[in-house]
């Protein structure tokens, strides 16, 4: 058997609060294969998106191994995280995080500069990208002219644009009405049918028919589905 | 990234952000107008001065007098003779430091030799007393005895007659006839014009004083073969005639002989090739025990106090510019704090800490750029306004008082617009030096959550 796409084991992450040790993650232990879906449910506080940041390299653990197509986040510098998050991941957040003064456009095209893409091909690949997620008409837009759901729609062709294997979504439909939740659940569901690795966090119990994985975590640690819903009826 | 992303994004940055960027900016341009206004002015006072020093002498002479050892003051009163005869005697006994140095042939042939020296003329001043007379009219004089028979080898031109002095003639400065007037003129009656005295006939009376307090007198008449050219130095109120007409006439209002190759001469001019080889050969002469005086070692303490001043005048703007400085920190530190999210999506859509750390380097410096810009321009008008009304006020004041107006007020060279507008940026990468740091290393999970 192959080497699975994602490779995590016996991962911690603590952070001191005062005195006290907060345990995110207490040892977990994760494959996640090529071109999969994978949801990861759990109760707020339970350590999901802490796991998600990790993934994207966007913290480092207390101990333990994350690889990523074989190549050891643990062990990278600053420059190699970089690298990676620039070519390998793309994130979509609950709140956006896109940049207000920007247009949409310029709001996708933002990551390519760091990739040193000229100008002309940061437009013409905003525009295909925004067309892609059925905003075409709304290039010239700034966030704040956007609904919610389009403002998603932005994120999700900004963590497109350098076309990643790997998408990473924390909560991405918390903060939509369910009718454009269920909009971007079906774009993530695209993305994913069109060969990428999706990993979703989400409290949503509707994105896991499109799940190929589900990951139960509870107080920092990954359990089954029977152990997860046994708690969850307490 | 590329730079002229770079570029654009931190400009971008700025221009969001327009009001508090300006408000930034001001401190910048008041001090680097200031820098600029201050500097000019300093520029400006030190040519005027340079203007006005011009006629100070001419710049390649060396006026050498003899030393007469530490401490031991024995020269009298500026005689070729006037020496004590201990002095000359011990001037051949010794050459030991602080021993007297004097100005013999054999010296003059040693300042003759040092590389660079065109000439080398002893000169003496007119023992005991003089009145001149032409006519009714009188006058006293400076008369200089002067060791050579052309006086365009002191760099002295004429506007009539010559500058070569013969035995029983002198030459005279263009300001020597004005001096003269009417002994007997009484109140109210017109002042004589001053009177043409080119190959007239001056009649020098001398006097001295005999053991006894006496005045005695000795007349002698001399031809005027030629009247210089101004020069706005000595020579404009001097007598030249020959060395040793004057060394006979000094030896009279002494009564004894003099030697110069004995008590040697009291004051040498070397004339140097070139000016910038003066202050050169003034030190080696300083080195072989004499003194030595020229008039760019005074030109050069004026220029050093106005380099001084030009430094206190931009340190003052300087000040100004740091003031700015810490305005231009407060506010990038305020813009990361505002941004730290930002910064956050940055890095996650794989921003480096280089990139980070460029753009918000840029933005400070991108303030003090476009500060700087101001302030020159500012400065630069500044300085022409004041150029303008300055000149007026000062041709003026030259008008009623006489003497040549200067020529500027504030003088910008092209440098220092350019040395501002660097300064200025380079105030504001400074500045943001530290909040930019800040920035580059936060941790991209937790600028994300920032709130
Ligand atoms: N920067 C941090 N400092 C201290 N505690 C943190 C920090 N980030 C997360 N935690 C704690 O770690 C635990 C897991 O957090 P998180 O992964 O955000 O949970 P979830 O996303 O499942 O709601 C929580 O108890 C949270 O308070
Ligand atoms: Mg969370």
């Amino acid at each position: 058997m192959q080497t699975p796409f994602i490779r995590i084991s016996n991962l911690t992450k603590h952070f001191q609060m005062g005195g006290t040790t907060v345990r995110a993650l207490d040892g977990v232990d994760l494959d996640i294969p090529q071109k999969s879906f994978t949801v990861v449910m759990g109760p707020s506080g339970s350590g999901k998106s802490t796991l998600l940041y990790l993934l994207g390299g966007l913290d480092r653990p207390t101990s333990g191994q994350i690889a990523v197509n074989g190549l050891r986040l643990d062990e990278m510098d600053e420059n190699k995280l970089a690298l990676f998050r620039r070519q390998t991941v793309g994130f979509m957040f609950q709140s956006f995080n896109l940049i207000q003064s920007m247009t949409a456009e310029e709001n996708v095209g933002f990551p390519m500069q760091f990739a040193g893409i000229p100008s002309k091909e940061r437009t013409r690949r905003s525009k295909v990208l925004l067309e892609q997620v059925g905003l075409a008409d709304r290039g010239g837009h700034k966030p704040s002219e956007l609904s919610g759901g389009q403002q998603q729609r932005v994120a999700a062709a900004r963590a497109l644009v350098n076309n990643p294997n790997l998408i990473l979504a924390d909560e991405p439909t918390g903060n939509l009405d369910t009718t454009s939740g269920i909009g971007i659940m079906q774009l993530l569901a695209d993305l994913h049918q069109s060969g990428r690795a999706v990993l979703v966090v989400t409290h949503d119990p509707r994105m896991v028919r499109f799940a190929t994985h589900k990951v139960f975590l509870l107080d920092g640690k990954v359990v089954s589905e029977t152990e997860y819903r046994a708690a969850s009826l307490e | 990234m590329k730079l002229l992303d770079i570029v654009r994004l931190i400009f971008g940055n700025l221009n969001r952000r327009k009001g508090r960027v300006s408000l930034t900016a001001v401190g910048v341009v008041i001090g680097t107008a200031a820098v600029v206004i201050l500097v000019s002015l300093a520029i400006g006072l030190q040519k005027n001065a340079n203007e006005q020093l011009y006629g100070i002498g001419d710049l390649t002479q060396i006026q050498v007098s003899p030393s007469y050892g530490q401490g031991e003051v024995v020269y009298s009163g500026g005689g070729g003779g006037g020496g004590s005869k201990s002095t000359s005697a011990s001037a051949s006994s010794s050459s030991a430091p602080g021993a007297p140095k004097l100005l013999t042939n054999k010296a003059l042939e040693d300042l003759s030799a040092i590389p660079g020296v065109m000439a080398v003329i002893p000169r003496d001043y007119m023992m005991g007393g003089l009145t001149l007379k032409y006519h009714r009219l009188e006058s006293g004089s400076n008369v200089i005895g002067i060791g050579t028979d052309d006086l365009s080898s002191l760099g002295l031109e004429a506007t009539q007659g010559g500058v070569v002095l013969a035995h029983g003639t002198v030459i005279i400065g263009p300001m020597v006839a004005s001096n003269f007037y009417d002994p007997n003129q009484r109140p109210g009656q017109q002042t004589p014009a001053a009177p043409d005295l080119y190959d007239q006939q001056l009649t020098f009376v001398f006097i001295k004083y005999d053991q006894n307090g006496n005045e005695v007198h000795k007349t002698l008449t001399y031809r005027v073969s030629g009247v210089l050219a101004q020069t706005q130095g000595e020579s404009d109120w001097s007598i030249y005639m020959q060395l040793d007409d004057l060394k006979v006439l000094n030896e009279w209002a002494m009564g004894r002989r003099i030697n110069y190759n004995k008590d040697g001469y009291s004051l040498v001019i070397v004339k140097v090739d070139n000016v910038n080889n003066v202050l050169d050969i003034t030190d080696q002469i300083t080195a072989m025990g004499y003194q030595a005086y020229t008039p760019q070692s005074f030109v050069k303490g004026i220029n050093n106090f106005y380099l001084v001043l030009q430094i206190i005048f931009g340190g003052v703007g300087a000040i100004a510019l740091l003031v700015a400085a810490i305005g231009i920190a407060n506010t990038m530190a305020m813009a990361i704090l505002e941004r730290t999210r930002e910064i956050g999506l940055m890095k996650a859509v794989g921003a480096t800490n280089r990139d980070v750390l460029s753009i918000f380097l840029g933005e400070a410096a991108g303030i003090g750029f476009l500060g700087g810009l101001g302030g020159v321009l500012i400065g630069w008008l500044a300085g022409y306004g004041i150029n303008v009304i300055a000149l007026v006020y000062l041709a003026q004041q030259s008008a009623s008082q006489g003497g040549t107006p200067p020529s500027v007020a504030v003088s910008t060279p092209a440098w220092l617009p350019v040395f501002a507008l660097v300064f200025a940026t380079l105030i504001g990468l400074a500045s943001g030096l530290y909040p930019a740091l800040r920035a580059a290393t936060l941790v991209p999970v937790q600028a994300l959550k920032y709130e």
